[in-house]
Order: C-alpha cells, then sequence, then structure tokens
C-alpha cells in the first residue's frame, strides 16, 4: 500500500503537481490523465529526481522520501521511463542482472536463476547474451519490464509501456502486467494512454489533471466519470454540425 | 615584508595584466553563452598572430601598424574558420565535447608554432611600451594603461552592447534557447559567426598586449589563457562584470605576490587556486548531473 | 555471470602469447634506445588506460592525468630513497597514496558536471605543477621534502634488484602494465563495469536500478589514480631523476588527444594511445621529422575523432576486420550449403546473375 499525502511540486511558476492525496492499494493501480498532468513528475517525486515542496509518500509503512534515491531501489522500489532506458553496451541478461545485484532483496546465489525468470515473465524471446543495441523498441522494453520486476520489488511503475507499440504487443504487455502482483508480490502502478490496457490490468485508477486528483476509484466506474472525459475532451461540449 | 614602494610596479603591473585577463575572459563567456563553445584555444590563437606580427615586421619589414591590424584579422579570421566549421557538426553536443575540441585546434596551433618560429626568444615593443610615465615613484608605460582601459571598456561596451541593441539581443537569445531562437527568425548562424569573429579579434588584442607584458613566447601566451579562464569560470561563465573583477584581481595577486618571498614561488598557483575554489563553490548544491556520452 | 564464448575463451590465449613474445623475444633484438622507447610506451599506456576508463567507462575527463603522474613519481621516489622498502612494494604504496589523494579530490570535484570537473582538474593540476617547479622531486636529500640541489650530479631512483638492467626493467614495466590492465579488464566484466555502463547511458535509469552513482564514479576515479600513480613509480625507476619540465601541462593535453584517437571504447585503445604518443615520436625523431608534426597531427586528431568516428582507432580496425571476416565466413557458408546440396556428382550450374 502506498500513502500519499498532500503531495505538491513546485518549479518555475508551474505547480506540476497540487495537493495530491490518495491510496494504492495492492495489485496493479492504474493513473491517467491528459498530457502535462503530473503522471510523470509523480513518478519522479517517488523515484527522487524530483523534491516536493511538501507532502509525504508512505510505502508499506515506511517513509520513501526520507530515502536518498539510489537507496529506494534497494528498498524495493522499481521503474520504466516513457523512452525506455536498456542500457545498450550490456547484455539483456547484465541489464536485468543490474537491478538484482543493487538490490538488497536478491542474493547472489539465486542470481541467474532470478534473473532467468524475469525474462521469461516478460516473454522475452532473445538469447540473454545478446547486448541490448542490437534489439528493436518493443525487445527494450520488455528488458526493462524485466528489469523492474527482477529480485523482490516492493513498487513497480510502469510509465507509459505501450507508447508506440502495435495492438498484439500491448495485448501481451497486459498479460505481462497482470502478471506482476501475482509473481513479485509487488504494488504495480502503470500510467498509459491506452485505455484498453488499464482497463485490461488494473482494478482501480487514479485520475490527475493539472496535478489535481479529479477522481480514484474502480477502473470502469473512473473511465466513465464525467469530469475525467472532460479533462480528456475539454470543457467545450462538442456541437456537432447539422 | 617589502615596502609600499617595492609593491607599485608590481601593483601596476598586475593591473595591467588583470585588464588583459578581463578582456581575454569576456571573450570567452560572450562566445560561449552564444554558442556554448568554452574556447580553449583561445590564448593560442592570439599567440600566433602576435608571431605572425612580429614575422612581418622584422622579418618583411612591414610597418608596425598594419602587423597588429594583421594580427588582429588573423585572429578572427582562424576563430571564424574554426567556428564555421566545428560549429555545425557538434551543435548538439555536451559543452565538454565542444570545449575539448576546441583543444584539438590548441594543438595543432601549438604544433604550428613550434614548427615554425621554434622556441627562440623574441621581443616585439608596441609604440605605447616606449611612451613611459611616471607617477609617484613608479614607471608607468602605456601599454599597461592601455591594457587596463582595454579591459574596463571592453566589458562595458560589450554589457551595454548585449542590453541595447538588436545584435546583442540576438545573442543573449541564442544564449537562452538556440533552437527557439531560430525558430523565431533569428539568422542563428549569422550571429554565431559574428560572435566568433569578434571573439578571435579580442584574442588577437589580448596576444599583442600580452606579448609586451609578459614576452612572446608561444607556449607561455597559450597557456595564459587559463588566468583568463579562471576569471571566467568565477564569474560562472555569466556576469561580465564579475569577469572584469575577476580578472583584475587574478593579475593584482599574483603580481603583488611576487616581492613576498617567502610565498613568491607559489604566485602562479593564484588562478588555479581560485578558479578551483570558485568552481566547488559552484557545486556546492549539485545533486545528480546528468552526463551524456562523450562521442 | 556470462558464459563465455569460444571466441572469447581463445582471447586471453592470443594476449598472453603476446605478452610472452613481447617479454621474452623482443629485449634481445633491440637497441638500448628502443628498449627505452618501448619501457616509456608501456608505462604511458597505464596512464592512458586510466584516461581511458574515465571517458570509456564512466564519461568523465581529467585533463590532470600528467600532474596525477608526477605526484605517483614524487611518492615512489621518496620512498625508494627515504626507505628500504623492496621496489615492488615501493610501486603499491605509490599507487595506493596517489589513490587516496585522486579520491580526496574527487569527493567535491565529481559533484560538477563533465566541462567544469574536466576545468577543475586542469586548474588543480596546473597549482600541483606550480607546486612541483618549487619543491622538486627527491632525491636523496633530506627533510620531507627529501631534495637537495647538488651540483655532483642525483643519484638515480633504485630499481628492484632483479631488473636493475634496462632489458629487466622493461620486461619487469611491461609485466606491472600487464597486471594494470588485467586490473581494469577484471572491473569492466563484473559489477563495477555494468555500473558504468549504465552511468554512462542513462543517471537516471542507474539510479532507478539502485545504483549509487556517486560511488561509481568515485570508485573509478580512485582506479584511474591508483594506475597512474603505479605508472609514476614505474617512471621514476626508468628515468631515474624526476624533473618538472617531464611533465608539463601541454602532455595533459596530448594525453586526452591520443586516447580519443586511440580509441576510448576498448582497452586496447590505451595500448594504441602509449604507442602514439611514445613511439611515433621516437619513430619520427628517426626518420629526421619534427616532433613538432606530430602535435599537429594530435590535434587533428581530436577534431576527427570528436567531429566523426567517436570509437577511435581501437574501434575502426576491428571493425573493419570483422567485416573482412564476415564477408569470407559468408563465402565460405555458401560454398559449403551449395556442396551439401548435392553431394554426388558436380555442384548444377547455377543461373546467370
Amino acid at each position: 500500500m502506498i500513502e500519499i499525502t498532500d503531495l505538491t511540486v513546485r518549479f518555475g511558476g508551474v505547480t506540476p503537481l497540487d495537493g495530491m492525496t490518495v491510496t494504492f492499494d495492492s495489485g496493479t493501480c492504474g493513473l491517467i490523465g491528459p498530457n502535462g498532468a503530473g503522471k510523470t513528475t509523480f513518478f519522479n517525486v517517488l523515484s527522487g529526481f524530483v523534491r516536493p515542496a511538501h507532502g509525504s509518500v508512505y510505502a508499506f509503512g515506511d517513509d520513501l522520501l526520507a530515502m536518498p534515491h539510489y537507496k529506494r531501489a534497494r528498498w524495493g522500489l522499481r521503474r520504466t521511463f516513457q523512452t525506455e532506458q536498456a542500457i545498450e553496451e550490456l547484455s539483456v541478461a547484465d541489464n536485468v542482472a543490474l537491478a538484482h545485484e543493487h538490490s538488497r532483496r536478491g542474493s547472489r546465489v539465486s542470481r541467474r536463476a532470478d534473473v532467468l525468470g524475469a525474462l521469461e515473465l516478460v516473454g522475452l524471446g532473445v538469447a540473454p547474451d545478446v547486448k541490448v543495441e542490437a534489439l528493436g523498441t518493443r525487445d527494450r522494453r520488455l528488458v526493462e519490464i524485466a528489469r523492474a520486476v527482477v529480485g523482490r520489488p516492493r513498487v513497480v511503475l510502469l510509465d507509459e509501456p505501450a507508447a508506440g507499440l502495435p495492438d498484439e504487443e500491448t495485448e501481451h504487455l497486459g498479460r505481462v502486467i497482470r502478471g506482476i502482483p501475482e509473481y513479485t508480490g509487488a504494488l504495480a502502478v502503470l500510467v498509459d494512454h491506452d485505455m484498453s490496457l488499464v482497463s485490461a490490468c488494473c482494478e482501480k485508477t487514479v485520475v490527475l489533471d493539472f496535478g489535481k486528483l479529479i477522481a480514484a476509484g474502480p477502473t470502469a466506474t473512473v473511465l466513465r466519470d464525467e469530469n475525467v472525459v472532460r479533462a480528456y475532451l475539454g470543457t467545450e461540449p462538442v456541437r456537432v454540425e447539422r | 615584508m617589502p615596502s609600499w614602494q617595492d609593491f607599485q610596479p608590481f601593483i601596476v603591473a598586475g593591473l595591467a595584466l588583470g585588464g588583459v585577463y578581463a578582456l581575454s575572459g569576456v571573450g570567452m563567456v560572450v562566445l560561449y553563452r552564444t554558442t556554448g563553445v568554452l574556447n580553449l584555444a583561445f590564448g593560442a590563437v592570439g599567440a600566433m598572430g602576435a608571431l605572425i606580427a612580429w614575422t612581418l615586421i622584422n622579418t618583411y619589414g612591414w610597418p608596425e601598424g598594419l602587423a597588429y591590424l594583421v594580427c588582429i584579422a588573423f585572429g578572427a579570421a582562424i576563430s571564424l574558420g574554426y567556428g564555421l566549421l566545428a560549429g555545425p557538426p557538434l551543435a548538439g553536443r555536451d559543452p565538454l565535447v565542444k570545449a575539448a575540441a576546441t583543444l584539438g585546434l590548441a594543438l595543432i596551433l601549438l604544433g604550428t608554432m613550434s614548427w615554425i618560429w621554434s622556441d627562440k626568444a623574441r621581443s616585439m615593443v608596441l609604440p605605447t611600451t616606449t611612451w613611459r610615465h611616471e607617477v609617484g615613484e613608479v614607471l608607468i608605460n602605456w601599454t599597461q594603461i592601455l591594457a587596463l582601459a582595454l579591459g574596463v571598456l571592453i566589458t562595458l561596451t560589450t554589457a551595454v552592447f548585449l542590453r541595447r541593441t538588436g545584435l546583442g539581443t540576438a545573442m543573449r537569445a541564442l544564449a537562452n534557447d538556440r533552437e527557439i531562437t531560430a525558430s523565431l527568425g533569428v539568422p542563428v548562424r549569422r550571429v554565431e559567426a559574428t560572435t566568433w569573429v569578434v571573439s578571435g579579434a579580442l584574442s588577437g588584442v589580448a596576444g599583442l598586449l600580452l606579448s609586451n607584458l609578459v614576452g612572446l613566447d608561444a607556449a607561455t601566451l597559450t597557456f595564459l589563457v587559463i588566468s583568463s579562464l579562471a576569471a571566467a569560470l568565477i564569474a560562472r561563465l555569466r556576469s561580465l562584470v564579475v569577469t572584469l573583477a575577476a580578472g583584475i584581481v587574478i593579475g593584482l595577486v599574483n603580481a603583488v605576490v611576487t616581492p613576498i618571498f617567502s610565498i613568491s614561488p607559489y604566485r602562479d598557483m593564484t588562478p588555479f587556486v581560485l578558479a578551483a575554489v570558485a568552481l566547488l563553490f559552484l557545486a556546492r548544491h549539485q545533486q545528480i548531473s546528468f552526463a551524456r556520452r562523450i562521442t | 555471470m556470462r558464459r563465455p564464448t569460444a571466441s572469447q575463451a581463445r582471447a586471453p590465449a592470443t594476449v598472453l602469447a603476446l605478452l610472452l613474445i613481447v617479454v621474452l623475444v623482443l629485449p634481445p633484438l633491440l637497441s638500448a634506445y628502443w628498449i627505452d622507447v618501448l619501457t616509456a610506451v608501456a608505462i604511458y599506456s597505464v596512464v592512458a588506460l586510466g584516461l581511458n576508463l574515465l571517458m570509456g567507462r564512466v564519461g568523465l575527463v581529467s585533463l590532470g592525468q600528467i600532474a596525477v603522474l608526477a605526484l605517483g613519481g614524487w611518492v615512489a621516489a621518496k620512498l625508494a630513497f627515504a626507505t628500504s622498502i623492496p621496489f615492488p612494494l615501493v610501486l603499491l604504496i605509490a599507487g595506493l597514496i596517489t589513490l587516496v589523494l585522486g579520491t580526496l579530490v574527487g569527493l567535491p570535484a565529481l559533484r560538477l558536471s563533465g566541462l567544469y570537473l574536466a576545468l577543475i582538474t586542469l586548474m588543480l593540476a596546473g597549482a600541483i605543477t606550480v607546486v612541483l617547479s618549487t619543491t622538486n622531486f627527491p632525491n636523496g636529500g633530506p627533510g620531507f621534502l627529501g631534495h637537495t640541489e647538488s651540483s655532483f650530479g642525483n643519484p638515480s631512483v633504485r630499481r628492484p634488484d632483479i631488473a636493475g638492467s634496462d632489458p629487466g626493467y622493461f620486461r619487469f614495466t611491461v609485466i606491472v602494465a600487464a597486471a594494470m590492465f588485467a586490473l581494469a579488464l577484471w572491473h569492466v566484466r563484473s559489477r563495477p563495469g555494468r555500473a558504468w555502463a549504465a552511468i554512462r547511458q542513462s543517471e537516471p535509469a542507474a539510479l532507478a536500478a539502485g545504483v549509487n552513482i556517486t560511488l561509481y564514479k568515485l570508485w573509478a576515479w580512485a582506479l584511474a589514480s591508483f594506475m597512474t600513480g603505479v605508472a609514476g613509480g614505474l617512471l621514476a625507476g626508468s628515468v631515474g631523476k624526476l624533473y618538472t619540465y617531464q611533465f608539463p601541462t601541454r602532455d595533459s593535453i596530448i594525453l586526452l588527444a591520443v586516447v580519443l584517437m586511440g580509441g576510448i571504447y576498448s582497452l586496447w585503445g590505451a595500448v594504441v594511445a602509449g604507442g602514439l604518443m611514445k613511439l611515433l615520436p621516437a619513430l619520427l625523431d628517426d626518420w629526421g621529422l619534427p616532433a613538432d608534426l606530430l602535435t599537429i597531427l594530435f590535434g587533428v586528431g581530436v577534431l576527427q575523432v570528436l567531429l566523426t568516428a567517436p570509437g577511435g582507432l581501437a574501434a575502426q580496425v576491428p571493425k573493419d576486420l570483422a567485416r573482412l571476416g564476415g564477408a569470407l565466413s559468408a563465402v565460405v557458408r555458401r560454398e559449403a550449403a551449395r556442396a551439401e546440396r548435392a553431394p554426388t556428382g558436380p555442384a548444377p550450374r547455377e543461373p546467370a546473375q
């Protein structure tokens, strides 16, 4: 469970996050909102790249904001990035091992097995010794996700993993993401614009707009919520010309 | 401890050198803010220009004024040439890569100077050096006055220019964001080229002045750029007035320490130590520096 | 972590063979002059290796490695004259002390971004050079600085007992240099190497994976300092007498140039760099050409690498060879496939292309 209380981020004259208060329960939770709503900023606060003006984040009872950024990964926080960041000059296995060996929750003895297990979970059909620079976007995304689920993570943040992927890949991605809480015991938060993916993976969804929380609850209900629809389509009623 | 009288000639020498550090520093700062290139070959360019002037005067009997103009023109031309050649391919790269590339230019110039002129001792005497004054108990020559005056003048003129003229505004816009400036219709390449020319001309001027204040030696003149660089760094590669003040302080401290025998051997550390301290002070709040690949 | 492929298993054997040739076969074939030159090549390869690791693995630039070399030489000379510690131990201690000094500098300095870090190394190197030109190098004299002005000629730094002669010291140097390369290779292939790869590509991704960036940057910095310190000790034993003019600021820039030209993405690039820096000048001298041409060449080299070929020579040549090898093996495979398709009788005629 992640408890966020009054989280606010300010820089320049902008307030990307404004008094966000919400609780993410177990399983997979969706986080949606139009562009610029503050979703990536939220992830960046959790990762430690951005310091909030005020507010608190408690994950499984631990004060996340009190930890230095690299220690959060050790604690069990993992994430993927909007533009995938698989390390090109390393092999697939080494990329995944990177997260494992810097996490206190993984032991050296089980490393190889854990890495291969993570690769199997994401369904990457590439030999583990292949260098990532030889792979295409879809495979690199899967490597990144494998890196996020290896070992025993506690929180997995997925930032638009389906961006730019064709529908069949998105389906595969959906199956992988649905399996994360079961395989790792972690809480997953999925940010994406693909509503079918979000519906398929997340029981609950939270919606941000201009840094403020405008809806939270069961995914199907949230997606039908008037405020949410208005946030995505604009406030002007749609007029049909005759 | 030496007396006030003993210090005076050093104060004068220090102020003069400081003036040159300041005008060089200003040249480097404006170029850096406009193009993102910290030109570490600034000193080498001026050195070669000065050597060319020397050859024109002493080997070919050219009139001095013309030779000095050639020196300044050479500085402008080489800098422009480099900017046109190396600018576009490196345009989007990290400032570190751009600065490292100027080291390539510095090596080319150093090698050329060493080859053509070797390390013979030379001297070039500007007419202003022969005009001397006695002020109190110190002998001041006009080159020293010129150096300090130019340092101050160029700093102030550039500061005003950047704020008041169209070209200056364009330069400041470029310093802020190249992409947006280009999309506003500003002739980015032309502005950059102009900046290279002016910066290059300044290096020629600095070369001439330093050849009189310090000596006409390729290596010395090339590495004096470090003192100007130190001044620019203390100004965080931003404020021209701070560059002026820092340049003068560096020149002064370096020179004034000379008659104090106990620390005199270490006086050349002045620019290095001051710059290092300034840089570390800059770093005190840093968190992550998002490094990019070298090549 | 990885199981080595067949070609990777062959590589150490080739390297070992090369090493044996250099150590056993070369020395008797060369004159004293060339032994000196090759000793310098080995020493400066190690210096280049330090910078190669910093630039190629972590993306950090230091413009002060020659000053670090001088520091290492100073410490080694001091230990050699003031104590009777065996020379290999002198090298180790010199390396360790240089490591400590380097780390002390790195702790505040590494918070700076690329350009400013390079500049601060330039500044600190300048400061060190000024101090050294005043304190000079230990030569058996009294006190902490251990230097006396003597008109009778200074004693030389002592060498290891078994490697007192020039050819002997050459072998010793090559072995120590090989050990340094092995140390570097071990780092690159294991956990620090992976962390460095992540840091170089994307610091956010590295952080998200739990890499303590400051620690690993410091580690690379410390490793480079250690190696350069050891190289300084080797240099002290090689030339015997150290003077400030042997460590000019210009050499730090030339070092940058040759490391870039040799190639920063492969450890072999450091060997190429050492050769460029110390072998080429000797060759040019032998052929009666001015050394200044090299300075110009290095300047052009820097521009060429930064503007066009990021991998340098060490990446380009293997790539070309690999392409050639690939073409050859493709031809071989095609012929084998053709022979398989027609096991009896001659191969069918190919239709006209």
